[in-house]
């Protein structure tokens, strides 16, 4: 095992330690770090490849292997704890060519998607993606489907990705996996998604002035006045309306 | 016409033999007897017929392998295969030579290249199967 | 009722959506359904030549997997996964006897699919959906559920090489086949037999060497016409579109007049048993056959 582990012996209001490579060089960090704070810890500043900090924004993509295994390993900095032996660096820009496009003259459609990323009809299905996604989603089914036009199953397993370009980089294929998949979330919210017709409604009434009394109301209440309000506020029965 | 001699040495032997990798055939089973570019059906648009071509495998001439449009032409339709009295799988050394190819240069087709519009227009089965065989 | 694990292949769900919805509807008729497997991958259209490629063979194994899983759960349901494009079926073919023969392949193969909590245990066969129809259900049962023959229709069975080649994958005698032929037949259709029955259409050169489709086109589809036939039936996605679209732009050019329209075979299934008739998706096709059909009275 690794030499931080054998000479941490964690003593009372310290917490343990563990070593970890970044970009090759050794370093010992407090165990109790997600792998962004560990970096900054070490002594490096972010000025790339870190943004929301919340596991939201996909900047900060991550490769690491551990000691003694030779898988790749991925994960969102700001999301996962260091680990000892962990040899890692940070991804933060994967190059690829976003496709241009007027999302009013396309159809929701296969012919959509190869006409801007024909490298989809390159996908070996080797499942590749899936393994290396930071979010868990089937990368792979949702190409998959974005090749056989459905559309609709594309986005529902695309929907959770922050594009953070993992998978574009471990493809075979050589496909912008996140890049497809924004396609095919734009083809479904403009051409297959049921249009809410309850938000023409409100917004008409904000637009008519129905809730400018309510606000004028609390505008003039005291801070405490809301807290109290809040505390005793009703909740509208969703179901039996 | 000029004559030139050709020297089978071991560039030409490791030609032979990554052929013979690839495809898991023995190039020296082939005795010319033509059945293959006779049962071909695009003979016609071949700079080197099927058999010239193996010939030229035989020889272990890679430049003049790589060189010919044969294994381009071929769109892996298994007649040749089929109907060999040798029982080589003709198509496979096709293939191992488009590999060997598209090793060393991966893009026989660009698709950057390809116009927008066929690419809407083709069905994705043409797609998939063209990049397969000529894109590596 | 024997219900089979469907595999419908991309082209299926995109252009080709007649040749599926008419191939479920008379596989119901026929108490053969076809179902179609849960989450499905492209299998390549095209299978590897190369010994030393096993990244391409990795699709057509975890469809294999995923179909062996799906046939737990069917009726009846033999080890056997369905296609209804003759490439894929060719494709899955010939790397199911592959790995099935090569431990050494299968066993890489499996290890990949092992993270996706697959692995395939060599326990499917791959059947066409034209042999399900000869060796299963049987011209006879094809026969009594005809409603409407197909009088008038000379149709031209047209194999393309897929079906009939390479020996792991055909599905009858590759120099005098018969299934397609004794099908149209039992559907009350005249059969016009053209030399170039598997002459290739030129497949993927349609992407970029789209003279070469053009040239085999008009062999094969003068061939037919010669022979006397109105109509062409197929079993191939890729055949059908270039037959079809090719001679839609020889027509354009001023080369040729008189088209021949391109069914599916399941298409004039549909048709003879009495489907209704949008199922067939017939505004798929660049020529219409319903003009052909309505002269005929079949519609």
């Amino acid at each position: 095992m690794s030499k931080a582990k054998a000479n941490s012996k964690p003593k009372d209001n310290v917490s343990p330690t563990v070593r970890i490579y970044i970009m090759g060089e050794a370093k010992d960090v407090p165990a109790s770090l997600t792998i962004m704070k560990a970096i900054e810890y070490a002594g490096y500043k972010l000025t790339r490849g870190a943004g929301c900090r919340a596991g939201f924004c996909g900047a900060c993509a991550t490769i690491y292997r551990k000691e003694g295994d030779y898988r790749i390993y991925t994960a969102l900095a700001c999301q996962t704890m260091v680990e000892d032996g962990m040899y890692l660096t940070q991804l933060p820009f994967v190059p690829a060519e976003k496709a241009k496009y007027n999302i009013k003259d396309l159809s929701p459609s296969a012919e959509t998607i190869l006409r801007y990323y024909p490298e989809v009809a390159r996908c070996l299905s080797c499942n590749a993606c899936s393994k290396v996604c930071p979010q868990d989603l089937s990368v792979m089914d949702y190409v998959q489907y974005a090749l056989q036009g459905q559309i609709e199953k594309a986005t529902e397993a695309s929907f959770d990705c922050v594009s953070c370009g993992l998978c574009a980089i471990r493809c075979p294929a050589e496909i912008p996996q996140y890049h497809v998949a924004e396609l095919v979330r734009r083809l479904y919210g403009k051409y297959i998604q049921k249009y809410p017709e309850t938000l023409d409604k409100r917004v008409k009434e904000i637009e008519d002035g129905v809730f400018e009394e309510g606000f004028k109301e609390f505008m003039s209440m005291s801070h405490d006045e809301i807290v109290e309000k809040y505390k005793a506020r009703d909740f509208i029965d969703q179901k039996k309306k | 016409m000029s004559y030139g001699y050709i020297k089978i040495g071991s560039e030409e032997k490791a030609f032979i033999a990554k052929v013979e990798e690839i495809s898991g055939q023995n190039v020296y089973s082939c005795y010319q007897c033509g059945k293959c570019s006779a049962g071909c059906a695009f003979s016609y648009k071949m700079d080197k017929t099927v058999n010239q071509f193996i010939h030229l495998i035989q020889l272990g001439q890679k430049e003049r392998t790589l060189d010919a449009n044969t294994h381009w032409i071929c769109a892996s339709c298994f007649t040749c295969t089929v109907r060999c009295p040798r029982e080589i799988d003709v198509a496979a050394l096709m293939e191992a030579v488009r590999e060997i190819s598209l090793r060393e240069n991966p893009e026989k087709v660009r698709i950057a290249d390809l116009p927008k519009e066929s690419l809407e227009k083709l069905p994705n089965i043409a797609l998939v199967s063209n990049f397969r065989k000529k894109t590596g | 009722m024997v219900q089979y694990s469907y595999f419908p292949g991309c082209n299926l769900k995109t252009n080709a959506k007649g040749f599926e919805k008419s191939a479920l509807a008379v596989s119901k008729q026929l108490d053969a359904e076809l179902v179609e497997m849960p989450n499905w991958n492209c299998c390549g259209t095209v299978h590897t030549l190369a010994s030393d490629n096993l990244m391409k063979r990795i699709a057509p194994t975890r469809i294999l997997s995923r179909s062996s899983k799906h046939v737990e759960i069917l009726e009846n349901s033999p080890k056997e996964v369905v296609t209804l494009c003759s490439m894929c079926n060719s494709t899955l073919k010939v790397v199911n006897k592959d790995i099935k023969n090569d431990e050494s392949k299968l066993e890489p193969i499996n290890f990949q699919l092992e993270v996706d909590e697959e692995e395939y245990q060599k326990d499917m066969e791959v059947k066409h959906f034209l042999e399900i129809l000869r060796d299963s259900v049987g011209y006879e049962k094809i026969e009594k559920s005809v409603k409407k023959p197909l009088k008038g229709l000379k149709v031209f069975c047209y194999y393309g090489c897929m079906l009939l080649h390479p020996d792991e994958a055909k599905i009858d005698d590759e120099e005098m086949p018969a299934v397609l032929e004794d099908l149209s037949e039992s559907l009350g259709a005249e059969i016009i037999f053209s030399p170039l029955f598997k002459h290739c259409c030129g497949s993927y050169h349609i992407v970029d060497q789209e003279d070469i489709v053009n040239t085999q086109v008009q062999k094969i589809i003068q061939s037919a016409k010669q022979n006397g036939a109105n109509a062409v039936v197929v079993a191939c996605p890729l055949c059908a579109y270039n037959l079809d679209a090719q001679q839609k732009s020889m027509e354009k050019q001023g080369l040729d007049k008189e088209l021949l329209p391109i069914f599916y075979f399941t298409q004039l299934m549909a048709i003879a048993m009495g489907e209704a008739s949008n199922i067939n998706h017939f505004e798929e096709h660049h020529i219409n056959p319903e003009k052909l059909l309505k002269k005929l009275k079949l519609i």
